[in-house]
């Protein structure tokens, strides 16, 4: 090792605590790092895994001739089809009525597309046409096994079918009904997968599904060309696996993990490389002497660049390096605790050497930025003046003689105001510390408020109805019974059913739900920000379905279903902020769900009602086939954010780790270019504590000053990083209660606070009489 | 090592010093900075301590100040024994008794020379933010109140460091090499201000390189090598004036 890689190791030794803070920082940003981006692609890897193993369709065709749109799928291209029976029938289940969805399989053999995982006892059999498969999701939920019974309602009659296995299904991972219901109640809905004998007799038709899946490495254009040859044999809407309900809710949270992956290690490494540049130059400074007189002795200004930036180098290699180690232990653990919390049956945790490497190269480049102005300046030294020690003391500002009018503020007062402006760089880097932490509270904590905002916004003032029940048509007196119920404040009919909207070539499948004209169950909020009636001659839909399929307020949409093509006009368009459903009035979607069996009525409570005993009363009523209670759902929603906070409460307390580091490094800083001063006023026999609380006015008010420009970009970063999660599946405003900005300028001001202890400490074991005498020196 | 001539005094400004030692570091490493020196300075002398660098002079008078603690021996300043207090006693005493001038004036460039010394009245919470224009203009600096550092010569900087050791209206006055840093004119108009604070009855102790101060000095104490070679009394103290180097 030479002389210099020497200096450079003991310079950073003699600075182990600053250097740590540094380091520290770019330690958590490269771990963040690693462990997203390699949590995003474990388990992009752990679905694609199960997907190959299970089959999972590439594209799902709905409607038409199923025979000749498997034909047409096959002669495109496709490597394997199938076509199934799929209905969503009121199930009776361990005593709870819902609808349900069953889906047909081949009892003989296993299907060439979305085939199932039997976790426990055996497939489908032909000797047992009344026996089903139960997805996990549901088994788990009613705490059924192999051998227990449950009830399908069809063809007009309740039929007890077995359960044979319990599977897991690529289609259910998540167990979304549709991409209207991502979030379900997991009481309110049940898979089945039963003989496809069984479920056409019960539907009473054949085959409604065409199922196909892709050669391996299959392009877009042959994906394209499948499914526009399925819409030309006559399919209503052909699903890729994209917009598959359950793979979009999951893709859609690991996006999550990929937009953390890039913008919250960016905002950790920036104030890494600020910090290290705030050391280093204040190093730079106080090696001006001997900078001074290396030059004089004929020194390359290239090789004083090169130890200044080998000094960056490693603070980043040591940073990076316990990031590594960090991430990677990191990866692994969010990889199997989130398929865990999820339930994902396979879990892949690779590792990623490319990502091992770009973590270190973070490191290095956040060390060589940071240290690149201060080796410039470094090599810019004129010998003569920084032998001479010439740091001029500037002439006072305007600032400092402004300050200086105000007699009425104490003396320390003035000049913690002054000394903002005394180091520029130090309170900028101070005040960036400030913002950057403020960005990663605010958008976390933005992401926490709105969620929460928009989930009361979602089910307290769109979503009315205490209750959705479900009811067999041919039974008459339903309603008359459900609004003589004591505790049942008002009953609405209603109806839900899927369709396609279809314009052009762009097609969407979702939800259309129908109210009487001046319902009370349910609020339509505009884009505009006010609240609309039903329409009597057209449709509302959610807002994004405009982008999806091009168009715009007072087009006409055609709904498709089995029944066939209805041609609406859009007369609204929504801000809801889960889904994108269309709405209409119950006459219009009688035309396009005309569906006799079954009837249902979205039913409100008298205040104070017994939920648990309305829910009761309300199953035993005579022809009701299925009750959602619209409270489980947010309790369901609670649990699935569960997650969530744990994540925005880890990501607040790194904001404050992040505030501590980077104000602790530009404190210590502050403490040794003004050691003279302060050893001065201890020797005048100033307390202790009066010099650290000078100090930490001065350093608080820097802080102060970050905290307006990072509560404005927290705000602006919270709102890009919400509007990066909307889609057609959640549409997420910001909305910060009132709390959330003084908040987060209080934590940080704490966090600041906090590291004035350190700092604090130095000025208490200062050796007065040693720096007395090196001065003299 | 030189037995002194003068009185003991440990009344309020009074200084007495028993076979104090002082090592830094240890073993191999140990530098004896003083090595059993004895001295008593009386209430109200001017006392020059004169020594080549290295010889221990600064390490004496930061012992005196209190802001150095002995290895051994026993050191009464004001009427206080001050060897083996804690920090905090430490800081409290040169409250109460001791003023320092630097040979860098140490100034806080960010306050002008009116705060730099209210700046300690306020911090220390002793002396009277009223008096500081006096002492200020005690100092000729009358017409500079409102200068920033910056703005100062390096005399005039030094006679602020000079007011803002007289904000706490110390006992004792400590200054270590105060010309050092100064051209022959200023560093008299400084010495002149340190004679004058003498006569109106501080004690001064002036630590110096520089043989020629040593002149203005009631009593002159020589250190080399942590010891006290020599001590002397001037008969009759030279007026500032008359010094040159």
């Amino acid at each position: 090792m030479d002389a210099t890689t020497h200096k450079a190791v003991r310079d950073l030794r003699r600075q182990a605590p600053q250097v740590l803070a540094v380091a520290v920082t770019i330690m958590l940003g490269v771990a963040l790092y690693i462990a997203t981006a390699g949590a995003f692609r474990n388990l992009g890897g752990s679905y694609a895994y199960t997907y190959d193993r299970l089959h999972f369709a590439d594209l799902v065709a709905t409607g038409g001739d199923t025979g000749a749109v498997a034909a047409a799928a096959r002669s495109a291209g496709a490597a394997a089809v199938t076509a199934r029976t799929q209905i969503d029938p009121p199930l009776l289940v361990a005593g709870t009525k819902l609808i349900g969805r069953v889906v047909g399989l081949p009892a003989g053999s296993r299907p060439a597309v979305d085939d199932v995982d039997v976790r426990s006892g055996d497939y489908l059999s032909p000797s047992a046409a009344d026996a089903v498969l139960l997805e996990r999701h549901a088994a788990e939920t009613f705490g059924l096994g192999v051998g227990d019974h449950l009830q399908v309602f069809a063809a007009g009659a309740w039929h007890t079918v077995t359960v044979r296995g319990v599977v897991e299904s690529a289609e259910y991972l998540w167990p979304a009904r549709s991409r209207q219901e991502v979030i379900s109640d997991p009481y309110a809905f049940a898979v089945l997968f039963a003989p496809q004998t069984t479920v056409a007799r019960w539907a009473g038709s054949g085959p409604n599904q065409t199922l196909a899946e892709l050669p391996a490495a299959a392009s877009a254009q042959r994906s394209d060309a499948v499914a526009q040859a399925m819409r030309d044999a006559g399919a209503v809407d052909v699903t890729p696996r994209a917009d598959q309900p359950s793979n979009a809710a999951l893709r859609e949270d690991l996006n999550g993990f990929n937009e953390l992956s890039v913008a919250f290690p960016l905002l950790f490494l920036s104030a890494a490389a600020v910090a290290a540049y705030v050391l280093l130059a204040r190093r730079v400074l106080a090696e001006r002497p001997i900078i001074g007189a290396l030059m004089a002795s004929g020194a390359r200004r290239g090789r004083l660049v090169r130890h200044y930036l080998l000094q960056g180098l490693l603070i980043g290699l040591i940073g990076a390096a316990a990031g590594v180690v960090l991430g990677v232990l990191a990866t692994s653990v969010v990889t199997r605790g989130y398929t865990a919390a999820l339930g994902i049956p396979d879990t892949i945790v690779a590792r990623h050497l490319d990502l091992t490497l770009t973590g270190l190269a973070f490191g290095a480049v956040v060390g060589l930025l940071g240290a690149a102005a201060p080796a410039l300046t470094a090599a810019r030294t004129v010998p003569a003046e920084a032998m001479r020690n010439a740091t001029q003391s500037r002439p006072p500002g305007a600032w400092s003689r402004l300050v200086a009018r105000l007699h009425r503020l104490p003396v320390s007062g003035r000049m913690a105001l002054r000394d903002v402006f005394r180091s520029r760089r130090r309170t900028a880097a101070t005040m960036l510390g400030t913002v950057l932490a403020l960005i990663l509270v605010l958008a976390s904590a933005g992401m926490l408020t709105s969620m929460t905002n928009a989930l009361h916004l979602q089910f307290s003032r769109i979503q009315r109805a205490d209750a959705t029940v479900t009811a067999d048509a041919q039974v008459s007196g339903t309603d008359r019974r459900l609004r003589t119920l004591s505790g049942v404040a008002a009953i609405e009919p209603a109806r839900a059913g899927q369709v396609s909207a279809v314009k052009g070539n762009d097609s969407y499948p979702t939800t259309l739900n129908s109210f009487v004209p001046d319902t009370t169950m349910h609020g339509f909020r505009s884009v505009n920000g006010g609240w609309i009636s039903l329409p009597s001659d057209g449709v509302l839909a959610g807002a994004s379905l405009a982008d999806m399929l091009h168009v715009s307020v007072g087009d006409t949409i055609t709904l498709a279903t089995a029944h066939g093509d209805t041609p609406v006009r859009l007369a609204g368009l929504l801000d809801e902020p889960m889904g994108t459903a269309i709405y209409a009035d119950n006459d219009l979607a009688a035309r396009v769900l005309p569906d006799p069996t079954t009837a249902t009525y979205l039913v409100r409570f008298a205040d104070g009602a017994d939920r648990d005993a309305m829910r009761r009363q309300i199953t035993q009523l005579p022809g009701v086939l299925a009750y959602v209670d619209s409270h489980a759902l947010t309790r369901s929603l609670d649990q699935y954010l569960g997650l969530f906070w744990a994540f925005i409460v880890v990501m607040i307390a790194l904001g404050a780790i992040l505030a501590l580091a980077v104000i602790y490094v530009t404190m210590a800083v502050n403490v040794v270019e003004r050691t003279n001063e302060l050893a001065t006023l201890r020797t005048a026999g100033v307390p202790l504590r009066r010099v650290a609380g000078t100090l930490a006015t001065e350093n608080l008010v820097a802080t102060a000053l970050g905290v307006p420009l990072g509560l404005v970009l927290g705000v602006i970063a919270a709102r890009g990083f919400l509007a990066s999660f909307s889609s057609d599946l959640f549409r997420f405003e910001l909305h910060l209660d009132w709390w959330v900005l003084p908040a987060a300028a209080v934590g940080v001001l704490l966090a600041a606070a906090l590291s004035q202890w350190p700092a604090a400490r130095a000025v208490r074991r200062m050796d007065i009489a040693r720096v007395v005498r090196e001065r003299a020196a | 090592m030189t037995t002194s001539t003068t009185t003991a005094a440990t009344d309020r400004r009074g200084i007495s010093l028993r076979d104090v030692t002082k090592v830094y570091g240890t073993g191999d490493a140990a530098v004896h900075a003083l090595r059993g020196v004895d001295l008593e300075i009386g209430s109200g002398e001017l006392v020059v301590v004169l020594g080549p660098s290295g010889s221990g002079k600064t390490t004496l008078v930061n012992i005196i100040g209190g802001i150095e603690t002995v290895t051994g021996g026993q050191v009464d300043v004001a009427g206080e024994e001050i060897s083996g207090r804690s920090p905090a006693d430490l800081s409290g005493f040169r409250r109460d008794h001791v003023g320092f001038v630097f040979q860098f004036f140490n100034l806080i460039p960010t306050l002008t020379a009116r705060e730099n010394v209210e700046v300690i009245v306020e911090l220390t919470g002793k002396g009277d933010k009223a008096r500081v224009p006096g002492l200020l203009e005690a100092v000729g600096l009358a017409d500079r109140m409102d200068s920033f550092p910056a703005q100062l010569s390096g005399g005039q900087q030094q006679r602020v460091a000079l007011a803002r050791a007289l904000a706490t209206d110390p006992d004792i006055l400590l200054a270590d090499e105060p010309t050092g840093a100064l051209d022959l004119a200023t560093g008299r108009q400084i010495l002149g201000l340190l004679q004058r604070l003498h006569r109106e009855g501080r004690t001064v102790i002036i630590v110096t390189h520089n043989a020629s101060v040593a002149r203005i000095a009631d009593r002159v104490t020589t250190v080399v090598d942590g010891r006290i070679t020599e001590e002397r009394r001037n008969e009759a103290p030279a007026d500032v004036a008359d010094v040159t180097w």
